[in-house]
């Protein structure tokens, strides 16, 4: 740990975008208009599995509809998320499709002068379907041979590959003898579990918007957490140069990963536009959002021994996933769902089995922590149990179990390897027992009542990135452009984007402490990416762990050249290694001044506007930034539930929300992290799921009525959640910081869980717990 | 098989565009919108808050081809205090409820559906009428006001009438209404000395439908139950009532072991089903756990003279 004193980072600032939110005014993609331009609907596929045969387009062409229908797409399969190498890169997709295989597949897309005359058109088309099958909404049965395929061939980079048993991808695993090591184990426990389909509910429905140009080049802007990627696969599908694509950054209502692909939306929005030509923009309705993209349903089998002593030897993980009809990040998902595993404890011993399966359902897509809080909430429970079966306490296990300091760390997957460096796991546990009160934890049998209650741990990480010493599997690298105004402001240009955390305020702050400039003074540009460099993506919370190293980059490197020209005015100092820069609490600016003679000083402004007048030219740098490490941070979550045995419904009283961010930029941005984690995470662990109707449509027909997530008043209150931060520093982050948004997720369902556990002493192997659930195990065992 | 298809349900199932054309009213006064529904009648609707019927319109489930606007009917919309009775304009927003210290005196049944029914956002679009002329199973409104014996009148152009608020509710959005009718007043009698009356709600989250309710009003005198009503919503095409389970707890001693072995017989009085809601066996087994504690809330609030 390193004490160093700081002037911004870890102090509350306001969100520069603050009030421009409150006041309605910042712009999302959905709130731009161009003169001229047309909106765009989408005809999704009414069966779940199906073929189309003809489509009858002239009814909407009467009507003066833009009609596009796969006739005039690119036929090409491509993957909607370019952040995996290409070689691991699996493709389905297409533009528009004549083959549907979910019901809300695009098969077609109308654009008219306005939504109303679009809908009107878009109900004019008739299509013509054959081959309807039954859609097969279980993994398993997908599985069997008597299945048909949904897909029969697909690409693996730019390799043509049959689909065998509708398994669209597998990875296995082995180190260690798990079969020997279990033999020789005191305790063996060997469960099942299946995870819940959750809805991202961001608050933005997907958008997109593009403009044609009379040079032949195109301008977007839409929903999406990549800009860069956005433009490379939308040259790639419709072979436009790069240098023709501008893909401009605007503020997105957030995403939990659901746009780090490129939204399907966006490449029907070209197609129209390119067919039009004239802007067309496209906004979902939350009806459509809810059917384009969902979280990977994981169907889990866990075996996990240990010996009397409290040492685990060994285990093994099924990983069957339920992908729905497309690929979008399955195959690095089976590396990082193995990743959370070997991560979270020292097995030994490992054996891993992944496959990713076709059904006829939503697509799946990344959601906030990426498979973590599902084979975190997993692992907990079989940790807990065997803790329980040996007698030791649970927290005592864990510590004596958990992968640390010191030890090799891939959350990412076994291509993402890098040596832990900063563990405020035994801290988060020590804390986090003494506020919880752990000592008053009882067991479930001592439980009388009604209103039942229990406390119960979790923990979990989540990594800083994807990047490390060597090229992986996964691309991460960013870029930054900073340069110096002839005021002395900052302007910072980064392509990377904030889904609404505050990741750019950090980088804000963490520019600002290296130079010494008030964050205020330094203008975050909206940006697009013909003006930035590459950055990958904003996901992995890899924002202001790599964002941040990037702006620390940059920021040194224009130290020096302001060094550079201080040096031309400064008495004294004959070189540049002498000279300092900081901010000077009396005139509130940055200042350079000579070491050891703080006096002879000239401020950031003053130097800017002699270098602009004096003809020296601009103080400007350039990065492009791998992140060398993808280091873990820590969460651990101690709650205390009570369960309604009557009515199953669990309530939390109290949380403990403990996070190891290494430095806390942002102490507030950091806690609102904590408690919307929480909340997802209560969320997932009691509430959502998108179950099916057999004919391949949700249950809730795209209605939020029937999706409810978790509200501000269904939170604990909030003198009973407090959250805390490990003292710890990170040596290869900005400044010692290390990511948290997804790590404040992962680790809930698994407290929660056990807190469920220890109330009314039954373990639940499937998502959400619901009262329904509850109630029906209880009045089982109650034997009423 | 073959077969050809206009868009998919939820290319036209949506909250957000409104594809279609309908005549629109602003009408003024009752005797106005009174001559729209007789002239228009099964082709208008009725639109208040919109909260349903908007999103409804949206959704395609109905498609009127005249909208009769009665926001601006300003004679629609009080909370009056007539001695024995309350009188409620079918206008009324549930915000004016929230806020009025009569509602909260009177009728805590009906003020315990207030607090959560939806969120503040809906609370001030949403109307007292709107709630009962949706006829929806889950109506927060309903089962408070069947068991504080409200009257609902109806007028046309034909005169006015009155019904109960169980006789109002004929199925999952049907009622008694004829096509020229308006829901004009809803009359609530204030109860008699030492009735406690109780609303609770059981649903996913602080915001959202109902998975099951239920609202009782009960008497207690000499520690023998003088006077029960009971109604469950949610459970049943229409919200209920429970009338065998009420006579069953006639008389009988206000004891805990007692209520909950007689209010058993409340699953025999409800037909709930699976959905994506809840379950029916959920809902069968709930039923009788909030029924109970909503005579007890009921009891110790008649204890407590509220």
């Amino acid at each position: 740990m390193k004490e160093m004193e700081h002037f911004f980072i870890g102090k509350r600032t306001i969100r520069k975008d603050s009030i421009p939110k409150l006041t309605g005014m910042l712009k999302f993609s959905s709130d731009y208009y161009v003169p001229g331009m047309l909106t765009g609907r989408i005809y999704k596929s009414p069966y779940a599995f199906a073929d189309v045969r003809r489509i009858d387009t002239s009814e909407a062409e009467r009507m003066g509809a833009v009609v596009i229908t796969p006739d005039d797409t690119p036929s090409k399969l491509f993957n909607p998320r370019l952040v995996s190498v290409l070689e691991v890169t699996y493709k389905d997709y297409q533009v528009l499709t004549k083959h549907p295989r979910y019901l809300g597949d695009a098969i077609a897309a109308v654009a008219a002068p306005d939504e109303g005359k679009a809908q009107r058109a878009l109900e004019a088309l008739r299509v013509e379907f054959e081959n309807i099958r039954k859609p097969i909404l279980d993994p398993f049965e997908a599985m069997s041979p008597n299945s048909p395929l949904i897909h029969e061939n697909i690409l693996k980079g730019d390799e043509r590959i049959n689909v065998k048993n509708n398994v669209g991808c597998t990875l296995e695993y082995s180190e260690g003898d798990v079969d020997k090591a279990l033999e020789n184990a005191d305790i063996v426990v060997e469960r099942r579990f299946k995870t819940n389909r959750r809805y991202h509910m961001q608050l933005e429905p997907k958008t997109s918007l593009c403009i044609p140009h009379a040079d032949g080049s195109i301008t977007i802007y839409s929903t999406t957490q990549t800009i860069h990627n956005t433009r490379i696969l939308i040259g790639q599908v419709f072979d436009i140069p790069l240098s023709k694509i501008n893909v401009v950054k605007v503020p997105i209502g957030g995403a939990f990963g659901s746009s780090i692909q490129v939204n399907p939306v966006v490449p029907i929005t070209v197609a129209l536009c390119l067919k039009a030509r004239k802007p067309v923009k496209i906004s979902l309705t939350r009806e459509e959002d809810i059917y384009d993209h969902v979280a990977y349903q994981m169907h889990f089998r866990i075996r996990g021994g240990a010996v009397k002593a409290g040492k685990l030897v060994a285990g093994e993980l099924e990983n069957v996933m339920d992908i729905g009809a497309h690929q979008i990040q399955a195959y690095p998902l089976l590396g990082t769902a193995l990743g959370w595993f070997v991560s979270l404890y020292k097995w030994r011993n490992i054996r891993y089995f992944g496959k990713a399966v076709y059904t006829n359902k939503v697509p799946t897509c990344a959601f906030r922590g990426y498979g973590a809080p599902q084979v975190s909430w997993a692992v907990e429970t079989v940790i807990d149990e065997l803790a329980e079966g040996l007698g030791i306490d649970p927290v005592d296990f864990r510590l004596m179990n958990y992968v640390g300091k010191g030890d090799v760390f891939w959350g990412q997957g076994p291509t993402v390897k890098s040596v832990i460096r900063s563990d405020g796991v035994p801290e988060l546990l020590e804390r986090g027992k003494e506020l919880i009160g752990w000592d008053r934890r009882r067991p479930p049998s001592e439980k009388r009542g009604r209103y039942r209650r229990g406390i119960g741990v979790g923990r979990s990480f989540h990594t800083s990135g994807a990047g490390g010493p060597i090229s992986g599997e996964a691309i991460d690298y960013t870029g930054a452009i900073l340069k110096v105004n002839e005021d002395g402001t900052i302007d910072y240009i980064t392509a990377l984007q904030d889904h609404g955390g505050g990741t750019l305020d950090a980088h804000a702050k963490i520019i600002a402490e290296e130079l010494g400039i008030p964050p205020d003074l330094i203008n975050i540009v909206w940006s697009d990416t013909q003006t930035t460099l590459y950055d990958v993506c904003t996901h992995a919370s890899r924002g202001t762990y790599v964002g941040g190293g990037a702006a620390v980059q940059a920021a040194k490197q224009l130290k020096e050249k302001i060094f550079n020209y201080a040096i031309r005015v400064l008495e004294k100092a004959v070189s540049p290694d002498v000279l300092r820069i900081g901010y000077d609490k009396e005139l509130k600016q940055a200042v350079v001044y000579v070491l050891d003679n703080p006096n002879i000083k000239i401020t950031l402004k003053d130097l800017a506007t002699l270098a602009w007048q004096r003809n020296w030219g601009s103080i400007a740098t350039t990065v492009t930034y791998r992140a060398k490490a993808a280091p873990p941070s820590f969460t651990v979550y101690f709650v205390e539930v009570e369960v309604d045995t009557y009515t199953g419904k669990v309530r939390p009283v109290k949380v403990i929300g403990g996070a190891d961010v290494g430095t806390v930029i942002n102490p507030d941005f950091a806690a609102g992290q904590l408690h919307g984690g929480f909340a997802q995470g209560w969320g997932m662990t009691v509430l959502e799921d998108t179950p099916y109707l057999g004919n391949g449509e949700l249950m809730n027909r795209g209605f939020i009525t029937d999706y409810k997530i978790i509200t501000a008043q269904d939170m604990p209150k909030l003198n009973d959640f407090q959250v805390i931060f490990a003292h710890t520093y990170e040596p290869t982050g900005p400044h010692g910081a290390k990511g948290l948004g997804e790590a404040a997720l992962n680790s809930v369902a698994g407290a929660v869980a056990n807190a469920i556990y220890n109330a009314v002493g039954i373990r639940f192997y499937e998502l959400p717990i619901s009262p329904e659930k509850v109630l029906e195990v209880l009045k089982k065992k109650g034997g009423e | 098989m073959t077969e050809i298809v206009k868009p998919s349900r939820h290319n036209l199932f949506n909250t957000h565009i409104l594809p279609v054309s309908f005549e629109y009213f602003a009408p003024k006064t009752i005797n106005e919108v009174l001559d729209l529904l007789s002239r228009y009648s099964s082709n208008a609707k009725v639109l208040a808050g919109g909260t349903d019927l908007l999103v409804k319109m949206k959704m395609r489930l109905v498609e009127p081809k005249y909208i009769i606007n009665i926001k601006e009917v300003e004679e629609l919309s009080y909370i009056r205090d007539e001695g024995e009775v309350v009188k409620i304009g079918a206008l009324t927003r549930w915000r004016q409820l929230e806020k009025s210290e009569l509602i909260k005196k009177s009728f805590p049944a009906l003020y315990d559906a207030v607090k959560v029914m939806g969120g503040t956002q809906i609370r001030n679009m949403a109307t007292v009428g709107g709630n009962l002329c949706n006829a929806s199973p889950a109506a927060d409104s309903a089962p408070p006001l069947m068991v504080l014996n409200a009257k609902l009148v109806l007028a046309s152009k034909r005169g006015e009438r009155e019904v109960t608020t169980t006789q109002f509710f004929k199925g999952p959005g049907k009622t008694v209404m004829e096509p020229d009718e308006l829901l004009k007043e809803v009359i609530i009698p204030k109860p008699e000395e030492g009735v406690g009356s109780a609303f609770i709600k059981v649903a996913r989250t602080a915001t959202d439908l109902a998975k099951i309710s239920a609202a009782t009003a009960l008497k207690v005198e000499d520690n023998k139950i003088a006077m029960v009503r009971i109604a469950i919503g949610s459970a049943a095409p229409t919200p209920v009532r429970t009338p065998k389970t009420e006579e069953a707890l006639l008389g009988q001693p206000f004891k805990p072991s007692i209520i909950r072995e007689k209010v058993r017989t409340v699953v025999n009085e409800i037909s709930p089903i699976d959905d994506v809601r809840s379950t029916a066996f959920y809902r069968r087994e709930v039923s009788k756990v909030i029924v109970e504690d909503a005579l007890i809330i009921s009891f110790n609030r008649a204890s407590r003279g509220g």
